[in-house]
């Protein structure tokens, strides 16, 4: 039998993982949240700062995890800071990505039901979505990094392409003036936009499985570089053709984006289904990921056989995501996330990395 | 089932039995009943008694009607047997010993085994050769000259190529392994016999390439093999079946193939082959979905058309996939997403279809399955005309009678012949069944059934291994290094370094 590595990804794959896990809803919705609060054209530079934080916020991350090599940050908190503190941040971890699962099926069926298929009920819909999480899961990180492997290239093939041909309903007058109202609008931005960049604290599980941990910070650069590039042609795409008015107005922006153009004298003349496609499948790509790691987390803090946890966490996700009535209740979960996911993963990484150097410099 | 116990503890008395009688002892009566009781009345098994040249000593041969070399037998064997000795030759034998004297001096063949115990003279009696009992001699002489039914090397009927070798395995092991050997000479390709079947033991042959292939897969296609428990091996698909890592899935973990071109290609990259007697057909292992949608062709013809070919190739084997499953779910659920045009000539020409899209495409692609199969089925000469016949007249009289629109005909027949495009016939059949799925699920959920079902169907590919190789690399885990025979096949001198995942013991190809 030939053992490659069955357990750890490549460097590369860490970086699709990275990316994979961040681009998922933000990228529909993203466009109206930022202008909603710049309120000028200038929105994606407030899109650029934010991913460079996030790029910051994302290395400290990698250094922490490099001081417990092998190690995920279940395991290695407790060391850190004692079992009771370190169980507690390990549960809120847990719970914080079992929503964050259970919101993004609900996104999917939310969208899906709303543009592709009305009247499919919402449980017929999310359900199958499930179940193929769950046996792609049981093949552990390995086939979650492959499956991104795949996916991924062809996402991004896609999207600039269906983006790329959006330029015709470009005007240029949209994006101007630039910096007309000064830093000010762009620095509040920052509050929405490194929301849009919640993926990045990919890294304290995953450079226990790298192949070479010692490339974690480049694979993360990268793994965060990529969407900001989305992101950024996303948001100037999405406001050069329908102006900042335009963007605030529609729930899905970039879908609407690409709905305002058809070509014709080819096979489709509408592309927004392409653009469902590729989304969905990110969609599920972060749906795996969180559920991996929600059950990562049970699995390793309490020692219980990996195959009971991923079944037992299926009835959670399900009820979990159906629990919302109305789009505007599944936003403000996605509101009460991205400010969790600040405090989880914004603030309490760095005292964390701090004290691990403190403590190795100890001993 | 207790008379079938009670059979087995006799037989395994009886083994004891014979294993409690004494080895051969030189009593040439004692030592034909015990040849001949092992034998039992078989009517196949000849034997002939003679006085040993002229001598008082009496001597039998026991031979296989038809499996042993009859010509050999009665020109060169007997005929020296009965010579009388010479002087000369007396006093030689009274140096040497009586079997020396034959071994050396009066038995012109090459193959030549002394045998002590009756029960493993019977074996290779049954295998082919000729056992020699002689009165004073303790053992018996077994002879190699077996003369195999084999037929003469052809084209591969499976696999044609426009450009290539025209030989191909024949169903004798011995053959298919001097036809590897004769690919070049080469001291490290090694051959590893075994002998797999309880109850009729068959030869397999595994191949591999000392100081390329990795040890450990090696060995663990072996382990595997020393683990197959069955009767009777008919076909190298037993092997397969038995040894594959993922019974449940729709695709080949391992390849088969008629070709040796294929297979020597398939060693050199550091592969493992399994060759068994009776079949054409040799067992590669591992195996990668790159490697299903391949063929030998591939390399032989210049790499931009051989790389155009293998585009092709993908294409059709997306269309296998998804041809019918897209129609359906743009047919029914999204009109609005094709041109409107197109829409409505599609719509046009679906008017008076009595069913929805997923039945009609349903009774197409299964009258188009079952028309293959009857294909196959049928005697050479008609087989493909009623194929022809078949699909255009039930086709046209579809679309006449008003049961399927023009369009689902195309489609279909485009499906079709796609799947047929694909170099191994072991996956078209796989795509052709996955197809099926797809149908499903575009029918139940659109485009979206479209998605899910590429989520699962690459969510088992990307966990399915064939002995320890990730099936569906290089594609994933990505090796940069590989890519240069994945989609595109690189040109020559870029072919240098063999593939990184089958970890040989010698990445980088001489030269």
């Amino acid at each position: 039998m030939l053992m490659n590595n069955r357990n750890k990804i490549t460097t590369v794959q860490a970086t699709i993982f990275t990316s994979s896990y961040i681009l998922a809803s933000g990228i529909l919705t993203l466009p109206r949240t930022v202008v909603a609060v710049v309120k000028t054209p200038d929105a994606w530079l407030s899109v650029l700062i934010g991913g460079c934080i996030a790029i910051v916020l994302g290395v400290i991350m990698v250094k922490l995890s490099q001081c417990y090599p092998g190690k995920t940050i279940y395991q290695y908190v407790n060391i850190l800071i004692g079992n009771w503190a370190g169980k507690t941040y390990g549960i809120l971890l847990v719970i914080y990505f079992v929503v964050l699962s259970a919101y993004e099926v609900r996104t999917l069926s939310d969208v899906t039901s709303y543009m592709i298929l009305e009247g499919t009920p919402a449980w017929a819909i999310s359900m199958p979505f499930i179940w193929i999480g769950y046996y792609l899961l049981q093949g552990w990180i390995t086939s979650l990094a492959r499956l991104f492997e795949i996916v991924f290239p062809i996402s991004v093939a896609v999207f600039l392409l269906v983006i790329l041909m959006s330029t015709k309903s470009f005007e240029m007058d949209n994006l101007r003036p630039f910096l007309g109202e000064g830093i000010q609008p762009v620095l509040k931005g920052l509050t929405k936009t490194v929301f849009a960049y919640i993926g990045f604290e990919s890294m304290l599980f995953l450079v226990a499985y790298m192949e070479k941990p010692e490339k974690a910070v480049k694979s993360t650069i990268f793994g965060i570089g990529i969407p900001i590039l989305f992101y950024v042609i996303t948001m100037v795409a999405v406001i050069a053709a329908l102006s900042i008015d335009g963007v605030v107005h529609r729930t899905w922006p970039t879908l609407d984006l690409i709905r305002s153009y058809e070509m014709k004298g080819l096979l489709f003349e509408r592309f927004e289904s392409f653009l469902l496609v590729i989304w969905s499948m990110q969609i599920f790509s972060t749906f795996c990921i969180t559920y991996f790691v929600a059950f990562l987390g049970i699995s390793q803090m309490f020692n219980i056989k990996t195959q009971k946890v991923l079944l037992g966490l299926l009835p959670f996700l399900f009820l979990i995501s159906m629990t919302p009535r109305t789009i505007d209740e599944v936003f403000s979960l996605g509101d009460i996330l991205g400010k969790s996911a600040i405090i989880l993963f914004g603030f309490i990484p760095l005292p964390l990395l701090i004290l691990a150097k403190w403590k190795g410099r100890v001993r | 089932m207790k008379s079938l116990d009670k059979e087995e503890q006799k037989s395994k008395k009886n083994g004891k039995e014979t294993k409690q009688s004494p080895v051969f002892t030189g009593n040439f009566e004692s030592d034909l009943k015990k040849v001949k009781d092992l034998l039992g009345e078989n009517s196949d098994i000849l034997f002939r008694k003679f006085r040993l040249n002229n001598t008082k000593l009496k001597a039998a041969l026991f031979y296989l009607d038809g499996l042993s070399d009859k010509e050999l037998i009665d020109k060169f064997l007997l005929s020296s047997l009965m010579k009388p000795f010479s002087e000369t030759d007396k006093e030689q034998i009274k140096q040497d010993g009586l079997k020396d004297f034959l071994k050396n001096n009066v038995l012109s063949i090459g193959e030549i085994k002394e045998s002590d115990e009756p029960e493993k003279a019977v074996i290779e009696i049954l295998n082919g050769s000729a056992a020699l009992i002689i009165e004073s001699v303790p053992e018996v002489l077994v002879l190699g000259i077996k003369k195999p039914k084999t037929r003469d090397l052809q084209e591969p009927i499976s696999e044609p190529l426009v450009r290539g070798p025209r030989i191909g395995f024949t169903e004798n092991i011995k053959d298919n392994t001097a036809i590897l050997r004769n690919q070049g000479q080469n001291e490290d390709l090694f051959f590893l016999k075994k002998s797999v079947g309880e109850r009729a033991k068959k030869q397999t042959v595994i191949a591999y390439i000392n100081g390329i292939a990795n040890q450990d897969l090696v060995d663990e296609i072996v382990r595997r093999i020393d683990k197959i428990k069955i009767d009777f091996l008919p076909e190298s698909g037993y092997i397969e079946q038995l040894i594959e890592d993922n019974f449940l899935s729709p695709f080949p973990q391992i390849q088969s193939t008629e070709r040796p071109d294929r297979v020597m290609g398939a060693l050199m990259e550091g592969r493992v082959a399994i060759l068994l007697d009776g079949t054409p057909y040799v067992l590669i292992a591992p195996v990668t979905l790159s490697m299903l949608l391949q063929s030998p062709e591939d390399y032989y013809e210049r790499w931009i058309p051989a790389t155009l070919v293998r585009l092709l190739r993908f294409l059709a084997a997306f269309i296998t996939l998804y041809g019918p499953s897209l129609y359906i779910s743009f047919i029914s659920f999204h009109p609005g997403l094709i041109p409107t045009k197109l829409a409505i000539s599609i719509a046009g020409s679906r008017e008076g279809v009595p069913f929805p899209t997923l039945l009609e495409a349903m009774l197409m692609e299964i009258a188009i399955e079952i028309l293959r199969e009857a294909g196959l089925r049928l005697p050479k000469p008609i087989g493909p005309a009623i194929g022809i016949v078949g699909g255009l007249i039930i086709g046209e009289a579809a679309v006449s009678a008003g049961i399927v629109s023009r369009i689902m005909v195309i489609v279909v027949a485009l499906t079709a012949i796609s799947s047929f495009a694909m170099p191994q016939y072991s996956l078209g059949t796989s795509l052709r069944i996955l197809r099926f799925i797809s149908m499903l699920a575009a029918s139940i959920y659109g485009l979206y059934g479209v998605v899910l079902f590429t989520l699962l169907f690459l969510s088992h590919l990307v966990r399915l291994y064939s002995f320890g190789v990730p099936y569906i690399s290089p594609w994933t885990p990505l090796r940069m290094k590989d890519l240069k025979d994945f989609i595109v096949r690189g040109p020559m001198f870029l072919m240098k370094s063999r593939p990184v995942l089958l970890q040989t013991k010698e990445p980088r190809r001489k030269g």
